[in-house]
């Protein structure tokens, strides 16, 4: 195994969408915290009452964590899209598949190789969003949240690297990109319009419609849930999150979806394992 | 022992191309080829052997255990026909990547010995010098002998070869039948599926021959290129080899002979010493015998009579064109 996580690293900071997703991670980061500075300034200028400024810098958090999910989301997408049907096209399968070494634990050792360095990208971008905003703002997170919030966010882009990877078992490398690219968008588009619609209180039927494409993939519902444990669970979150449009969490997943979550990742994988083991090369 | 085994191995994509009852054994020590036009169905069966492909029906065994068994792949060493390595490792890093998936541990890809190994390995396919060089700036020959270096690097008793010649230059392809000459002599058996002929006929003991996905002919590379010889509609190539010849009896000889055969006398080769090698198209056994009753009568030693075996060219080209309805000649 930590044969293939030296090799998936080296294998992805080699790939042109390791650069371009450095450089722009630095240039998010970069604008958004001179954005929050400025921001903040002015609060500051114009004497806000320090509840609104608490608000205010909780809903620059969920800002910056929205986009921070979205660059997480890209990276996992383009550097896990052709897994295997790229590499099998490009030949790299062929020498290694044949060694002695089951088919099942190749797939197990290449996610795990991707996911330990989706893991530590997601890691720093959620760390730098968090750092920049109580840096800035002076907003103090309490650390069990901060940890709940952490893993969920973290869970989020490994969720959709299980599904790119079983993608890129059946599908060709553009189509498995696009695919999962659209469930993604789909699962971001319906909780962006839940939220929008919930302003005159939640509707069952974006509800329902919000369900089931979390059903179809969670990762929305993950992050959502991570936003939420973060800003303090029931304390807060409602507080700063009702009025955010697009950005609000009118619907908080419980724990049963984060144990489906997980439940659909183990399937997923275990649907890859043996997908793969029983793919011609 | 038996290396590869199969029995009625089937493959097909979707009911189409693949390979159907594939039946073929492969003795140890020797050296096999696979030949076949291109859409044959030997890839698909190369690809079951190594373990990329699942047959649809049928039983194969390599090196005694059914395919796809670990113990078998770690004897195993296998060139794909088209492979690439990643672009960013060395040659030598290639080689500790394949001994780690061979079943070697860190700690012995990093030993003094795997590392003199990894070496060995590299100079004996031509690539000492590029030992510390990146794959990614390899030419495609260069690539080539590396995948060899990586099938060959942990001694492997079977080594399965698809197109190994390819994108080599001639000293390259040279090269190779070289080391595949010295593996066979290592006890290791070759399998190799191959478009070069010459290669074949240099190289390999024993021969197959498939055609839209079916086995026609197996077997010792002599028995198939000798047996009937050259035979069409219109008679075989029949050769002989005669002492006792002189220059100045050739045309007398030719014209007798001439008056009895459809086609010419032929002088294949001769040295100082009166012997030659004769050749001409008889219609049948009779006509045969009757050149021989009268090169003897002529004064002339026969040493040897029967049918002119087939150059491989000529053998693959009948076999194809068999399968095609056409009629070779």
């Amino acid at each position: 195994m930590s044969l293939y996580i030296s090799a998936t690293f080296k294998e992805l900071t080699r790939k042109r969408v390791f650069l371009v997703t450095l450089i722009l991670t630095g240039v998010f980061l970069l604008l958004f915290g001179i954005g929050l500075k400025e921001v903040t300034d002015i609060a500051a200028q114009e004497s806000e009452a320090s509840a609104k400024q608490l608000v205010d810098s909780m809903v620059f958090m969920i800002l910056g964590l929205f986009f921070a999910q979205f660059l997480a989301s890209f990276f996992v997408l383009f550097s896990t899209m052709g897994t295997v049907t790229g590499e099998r096209e490009s030949g790299l399968l062929l020498a290694v598949a044949a060694r002695p070494f089951p088919r099942w634990k190749l797939y197990l050792a290449k996610w795990l190789g991707h996911a330990v360095w989706i893991a530590v990208y997601s890691s720093i971008l959620f760390l730098a969003v968090v750092w920049t905003v109580h840096g800035i703002t002076g907003l103090n997170l309490l650390a069990g949240d901060l940890v709940r919030g952490f893993a969920l966010f973290l869970w989020m882009p490994l969720l959709l690297l299980t599904l790119t990877m079983l993608g890129s078992v059946y599908l060709p490398m553009l189509g498995n990109g696009i695919c999962a690219a659209l469930l993604y968008g789909l699962a971001l588009f319906s909780g962006l319009v839940e939220g929008i619609s919930s302003e005159g209180g939640v509707l069952p039927a974006m509800q329902k419609f919000t369900l089931l494409t979390g059903l179809l993939l969670p990762t929305d519902s993950v992050y959502r849930r991570s936003l939420y444990e973060l800003m303090g669970g029931s304390d807060w979150a409602g507080l700063t999150s009702t009025y955010m449009g697009p950005f609000s969490i009118p619907s908080i997943p419980s724990n049963a979806f984060l144990l489906y979550s997980v439940v659909y990742a183990a399937v997923l994988l275990w649907l890859g394992c043996r997908a793969f083991s029983r793919k011609d090369l | 022992m038996t290396m590869i085994d199969t029995e009625q191995l089937t493959k097909t994509y979707n009911g189409r191309g693949g390979c159907r009852d594939i039946t073929l054994q492969v003795p140890a020590g020797c050296i096999f080829g696979l030949l076949g036009p291109n859409g044959a169905g030997k890839s698909t069966f190369v690809k079951m052997l190594a373990g990329l492909h699942r047959p649809d029906a049928g039983r194969a065994a390599v090196l005694g255990l059914p395919l796809g068994r670990p113990e078998a792949r770690r004897k195993l060493g296998y060139l794909p026909e088209l492979f690439r390595f990643q672009d960013w490792l060395t040659a030598e890093e290639v080689l500790r990547f394949h001994g780690r998936l061979g079943g070697l541990s860190s700690r012995d890809t990093r030993s003094a010995d795997f590392r003199r190994r990894a070496r060995d390995t590299l100079e004996l396919v031509g690539l000492s010098e590029a030992a510390n060089r990146r794959v990614g700036g390899f030419s495609k020959g260069m690539q080539q002998r590396l995948g060899l270096a990586a099938a060959l690097l942990l001694d492997p008793e079977l080594v399965i070869l698809d197109e190994p010649a390819s994108a080599l230059d001639p000293i390259g392809r040279h090269e190779i039948r070289v080391l595949l000459k010295r593996l066979k002599d290592k006890g290791v058996t070759v399998f190799l599926n191959t478009h070069l002929l010459e290669d074949v006929e240099a190289l390999c003991d024993q021969a197959a021959f498939m055609y839209g996905g079916e086995l026609l002919a197996s077997g010792p590379l002599r028995e198939l290129l000798g047996g009937d010889g050259d035979q069409g509609a219109d008679g075989v190539n029949w050769r002989f080899r005669l002492g006792g010849w002189l220059p100045d009896a050739w045309s007398e000889l030719s014209a007798t002979a001439g008056r009895a055969l459809s086609s010419e006398l032929r002088l294949v080769e001769s040295d100082d010493s009166g012997n030659v090698l004769v050749s001409t198209r008889v219609s049948d056994r009779e006509q045969a015998g009757y050149l021989c009753a009268l090169f003897i009568a002529g004064g002339l030693t026969l040493y040897e009579s029967g049918p002119e075996p087939l150059s491989l060219e000529a053998w693959f080209l009948r076999m194809a064109q068999s399968r095609q309805g056409g009629i070779y000649r």
